[in-house]
């Protein structure tokens, strides 16, 4: 204590009576015999012997049989004048209870600078022991909870960068943890918000308005494979440490939105079932009435002059509205197709013949080809199918030939209507099937959503492709009679 | 002009003005006896003055008349006129329902004018002997 910047001599000695009184480290001065000469008030509660029953007592009292050894070498080392620093061991009190302790034990030099005695200073571990067990306990049940939610946790830091991944978002997203940890956040979103996330963050740290910490809303999120799906996503933002980490939650919302999707079809179907029932009664009827009107009014007017033509014009036009609402009715009010055994082939032979008398495929020749075995199917419904791919590939082409091949595989038959025209651009391949989707100057966009509905409802499947060496092909599959009934 | 069906009386049942008069026109034109009804009711008391017709082209949906009542009122008072039941709403169930309370036909509306002639003239010559 001679020198040190802590106190002046003349106050050592009332200051090392002050941390001996108060120091909770037991403090401990044995002669280098490990015969104990001092005894702090710390070390009586920490060991349970009041201080008249260690002075002349050995040291080697409050140690356990196992660590001997150990308090040997320790003791020689002292000798040595070696000091003991942080040493981790155990020792045993009054009522032999065993502590763990962290202990540093210094030899204590006379001025001739020889050892004469040791300072032991020891430190209880038990409570902190215990306490870092608890802890690792409920790591182990927090992670447990971690990983068995059912909703993706996924935890980041200030920085984006992703410190923990759970099962569940292992699930959604398609990464395995090892995968993501340590990665910036943004590998889980599509663009644009992929590129805007670490600037979102920056910005809610400088103080600025939570956009979805602590508020939650509907995103937008993107798996491993690239496919891009709505989630629900909740975050939480919480300091540790002065560490600043964002809890994300993310639900994945595929489901539910497919599920919604398909309620609101249902929905507008019926209104469209609704308003169908009207159209057909006051329009249908309405356009009736006026196209009989004019053809009577037509045929009075001289053969071959404008007026006559005129009324045909109006005639024709007057067709044209009509069969929107027809194609309307159909999809509105599609009846349940009515299976009974039928030949494809015929069916393909009379729906072509009676298309080769509209007046719409005069520039257009149809080939059949080919042959099938029988199939369950509704013969109006299947006409009305064909003589619509038919129609859109007369319109595709104008002038030229349609091909119907007619094929079969063990289970399936296939009927394909192709066509060589300008196909169909790519960027609108995804919403032919779409109902009133149209890119024709007339027509109702109900022609391929029914015939698809048409087909599903035997069974089947209708896809549109497009050959690489140009034109569409439409392929109509229908199970055969043998796989419909067995 | 159809033969042998100048006597043949028809009538005509339907609220859409216009399709009674150009069905009437075609058919006076071809020869025939033409009565027209805009409504059920009409329709009940053209029956109920006589003379009977040969040949009744009925709408399905009438203003005052449900559907089929219509029909089966006609089936009960005439029952050897021939009833062609016109729809602009041809389902499948009405079809059938028409056939099965004793239309000869049911048609789909439009009607081709042209067509009108030789459809009436099969519903007459159908006709239970």
């Amino acid at each position: 204590m001679s020198s040190n910047n802590f106190c002046a001599p003349q106050e050592s000695a009332s200051i090392l009576a002050a941390l001996l009184e108060k120091s909770d480290d037991a403090i401990i001065r044995a002669d280098l015999d490990g015969v104990i000469i001092g005894w702090s008030p710390g070390a009586s509660r920490l060991y349970g012997y009041r201080t008249e029953e260690t002075i002349g007592a050995p040291v080697g009292m409050l140690i356990p049989e196992d660590k001997w050894d150990e308090f040997v070498r320790m003791l020689d080392q002292i000798r040595a004048g070696i000091a003991v620093n942080y040493h981790e061991t155990v020792r045993r009190a009054k009522d032999g209870r065993l502590l763990n302790v962290l202990i540093s034990i210094l030899p204590v030099s006379d001025h001739t600078r020889r050892t004469v005695s040791a300072l032991s200073i020891a430190r209880d571990l038990t409570v902190l022991k215990r306490a870092e067990s608890a802890h690792r306990a409920s790591d182990a049940g927090w992670r447990a909870i971690f990983d068995s939610a059912v909703d993706g946790i996924i935890v980041i830091d200030a920085k984006g960068m992703i410190e923990s991944f759970n099962a569940a978002a292992e699930q959604i997203f398609g990464f395995r943890a090892d995968e993501v940890l340590g990665r910036s956040v943004n590998v889980l979103m599509p663009p644009p918000y992929c590129d805007e996330h670490d600037q979102y963050i920056a910005s809610y740290l400088a103080g600025g308005p939570a956009k979805i910490i602590g508020i939650g809303r509907e995103v937008t999120a993107r798996r491993r494979n690239g496919e891009v799906f709505p989630a629900r996503l909740a975050v939480g933002g919480a300091s540790v440490d002065g560490q600043t980490r964002f809890t994300g939650i993310v639900h994945d919302l595929t489901e539910r939105v497919e599920m919604e999707r398909r309620l609101r079809e249902q929905a507008a179907l019926a209104k469209l079932g609704e308003m169908s029932a009207i159209v057909a009664h006051e329009v249908r009827n309405a356009l009736a009435g006026v196209r009989g009107a004019v053809q009577v009014i037509g045929a009075r007017l001289p053969e071959g002059s404008r007026e006559a033509a005129v009324a045909d014009e109006v005639v024709q036009r007057l067709d044209a509205l009509t069969t929107i609402v027809k194609d309307m009715l159909l999809f509105a009010h599609l009846p349940e197709p009515k299976l009974e055994p039928m030949d494809v082939g015929q069916l393909v032979a009379s729906t072509a013949s009676f298309a080769r008398n509209d007046p719409a495929f005069r520039d257009i020749r149809i080939d059949v080809l080919g042959s099938a075995q029988a199939i369950l199917g509704d013969a109006d419904l299947l006409r009305t199918v064909l003589l619509n791919l038919l129609t859109n590939s007369a319109q595709a082409i104008g002038v030229g030939a349609i091909r119907v091949s007619i094929g079969a595989r063990e289970t399936v038959c296939q009927i394909v209507v192709a066509d060589d025209g300008p196909g169909v651009p790519p960027e609108i391949r995804g919403r032919l099937f779409t109902p009133f989707f149209t890119t024709k100057a007339r027509g109702s966009g109900l022609g391929l959503a029914t015939a698809k509905r048409i087909i599903e409802a035997h069974g089947g499947r209708l896809r549109v492709e497009f050959p690489a060496e140009g034109g569409t092909r439409a392929v109509v599959e229908l199970p055969a009679l043998t796989s419909a009934v067995g | 002009m159809v033969e042998n069906s100048a006597r043949l009386r028809i009538l005509i049942v339907d609220d859409e003005a216009l399709i009674r008069w150009s069905m009437s026109e075609t058919l006076i034109h071809a020869g025939y006896a033409v009565t027209e009804a805009g409504n059920g009711k009409e329709g009940f008391q053209r029956l109920a003055d006589g003379p009977r017709p040969d040949v009744i082209l009925l709408d399905y949906r009438l203003p005052d008349s449900n559907d089929l009542k219509l029909l089966e009122t006609i089936r009960h008072v005439v029952p050897s006129s021939q009833v062609i039941v016109m729809t602009a709403y041809g389902t499948r169930a009405v079809k059938a329902g028409a056939l099965t309370l004793g239309a000869c036909r049911v048609v789909s509306k439009p009607i081709e004018i042209r067509d009108l002639a030789p459809l009436v003239h099969r519903a007459y010559e159908s006709r239970p002997q």
